[in-house]
């Protein structure tokens, strides 16, 4: 089936900043370009060189160079320069595998089997921000069906929070937490000590209906 | 003449590579006596006594061995810059520092235990994995309030002590993406000037 996966909060990958993340066990490497329009890419987390992963590495204006060697990738994954040798026109074969990736709600959303369409593009509210991605130690299905989250959905919006899963590896989650940014009394500490509170209830299996109502209730306090 | 202080150190030491890392950050020069805790006693520095191990700084008549201690007896040298035990920061400094000591310890204990065996073994992580999550979630809230470092305005010794906890832990299999708030913190870390590296810590990520 393909699909798009919630993998991270927008403001965990901002201008010039590269960061690994996993997706089902697989390693990818998020990052965004230091330019005045920074376009955000998703590309497997291994240099085709050594098998360095790409998240050691670093931002260079649009490209993202390797720590190993210095190999530069340009925007469209192939490699454009080979440091110890400047002058060699580098083969397009060169390359690394690049994913789709879509900005929306104040996340990164990759897809890693070639999803064209982005059916969430349009939908929910507008002008969301993010507010901070946990790490939950528990299967990702749990989280979903504690948070709401349907089978063929994304994001579970409530009131003005949204919530989203992607599984890292088998047994984990990670849960991404997004509000509306018209929304002025939902303080974004709040929501994330509420955040943390849910995430050791599923961890140590308590409870967590209370958690959920706080939301509903509006006691994100 | 002789330095008017002394680090006796053993380079693959997360303990010596915190106080190595401290005294880097805070620009002092000092002379090292390197010690290799591998070979028998007869071939160590004579200035070790026995029962001593690094790190061991001593300074005129000091002799201190924990870095809990040797972080705020270099912060509070002349020519130190005050930021790194804000006096109007310091308890809360000093509270993050111990924190972090006892973290490093249990961190040196957890790597004592995966290095020292002839299979990869990973060593019961509860511990170090409550204290990475404690510390996690506190920057976490410390970024939403604006602030970059763990106790006060500026990068001070706990952060010091707490990065060496969070940067080695990548050799017990933490990985990076479950601590956004640290990753992003530690980044700022490698970014001050005097910032070194030991095996494990790469320069970069």
């Amino acid at each position: 089936m393909k699909r798009w996966q919630p993998v991270s909060v927008l403001s965990d990958i901002r201008r010039g900043e590269v960061a690994g993340v996993r997706i089902g066990g697989r390693e990818v490497v998020l990052w965004r370009e230091d330019a005045p329009t920074p376009t955000l890419h998703a590309w497997e987390d291994r240099c085709p060189h050594r098998g360095m992963r790409l998240s050691f590495g670093f931002v260079r204006d649009d490209a993202l160079g390797c720590l190993y060697h210095g190999w530069q990738f340009g925007g469209g994954a192939r490699c454009r320069l080979i440091p110890a040798h400047p002058q060699v026109r580098v083969p397009a074969s060169i390359h690394v595998q690049a994913y789709g990736v879509r900005e929306h709600a104040g996340l990164a959303w990759v897809s890693m089997d070639g999803a064209e369409d982005f059916p969430a593009e349009g939908t929910g509210p507008g002008n969301v921000l993010p507010v901070r991605t946990l790490h939950v130690n528990a299967p990702v299905g749990v989280l979903r069906h504690v948070t709401g989250i349907a089978p063929d959905a994304g994001i579970a919006w409530h009131g003005p929070v949204g919530l989203a899963v992607h599984e890292p590896a088998a047994g984990q989650a990670m849960l991404h937490v997004v509000r509306v940014a018209a929304a002025q009394d939902v303080s974004p500490l709040a929501l994330s000590r509420w955040a943390e509170r849910l995430r050791d209830a599923v961890e140590s299996g308590a409870a967590t209906a209370a958690v959920m109502n706080e939301l509903a209730a509006g006691e994100r306090a | 003449m002789s330095a008017a202080m002394v680090l006796y150190d053993w380079t693959p030491d997360v303990r010596c590579y915190a106080v190595r890392l401290g005294l880097s950050l805070m620009g002092m020069t000092y002379e090292v006596r390197a010690v290799d805790m591998d070979l028998p006693m007869a071939q160590r520095p004579a200035g070790l006594r026995p029962g001593e191990r690094p790190p061991l700084l001593v300074a005129g008549g000091v002799r201190l061995s924990r870095p809990g201690a040797i972080m705020p007896f270099i912060a509070r040298q002349p020519g130190v810059a005050r930021a790194w035990l804000d006096p109007a920061h310091e308890w809360a400094i000093l509270d993050w520092l111990d924190f972090g000591a006892a973290a490093l310890d249990t961190m040196a204990a957890a790597r004592d235990i995966a290095f020292g065996t002839t299979l990869p073994v990973l060593p019961p992580m509860g511990a170090l994995a409550a204290a990475l999550r404690r510390m996690e979630d506190h920057m976490s809230a410390r970024a939403m309030e604006g602030h970059d470092w763990f106790a006060s305005p500026a990068a001070s010794i706990a952060d010091v002590v707490l990065f060496v906890t969070f940067a080695l832990t990548v050799d017990l299999g933490v990985e990076r993406d479950t601590c956004p708030a640290l990753r992003r913190w530690a980044r700022r870390m490698r970014g001050l000037p005097g910032f070194m590296v030991m095996p494990g810590v790469p320069d970069y990520a």
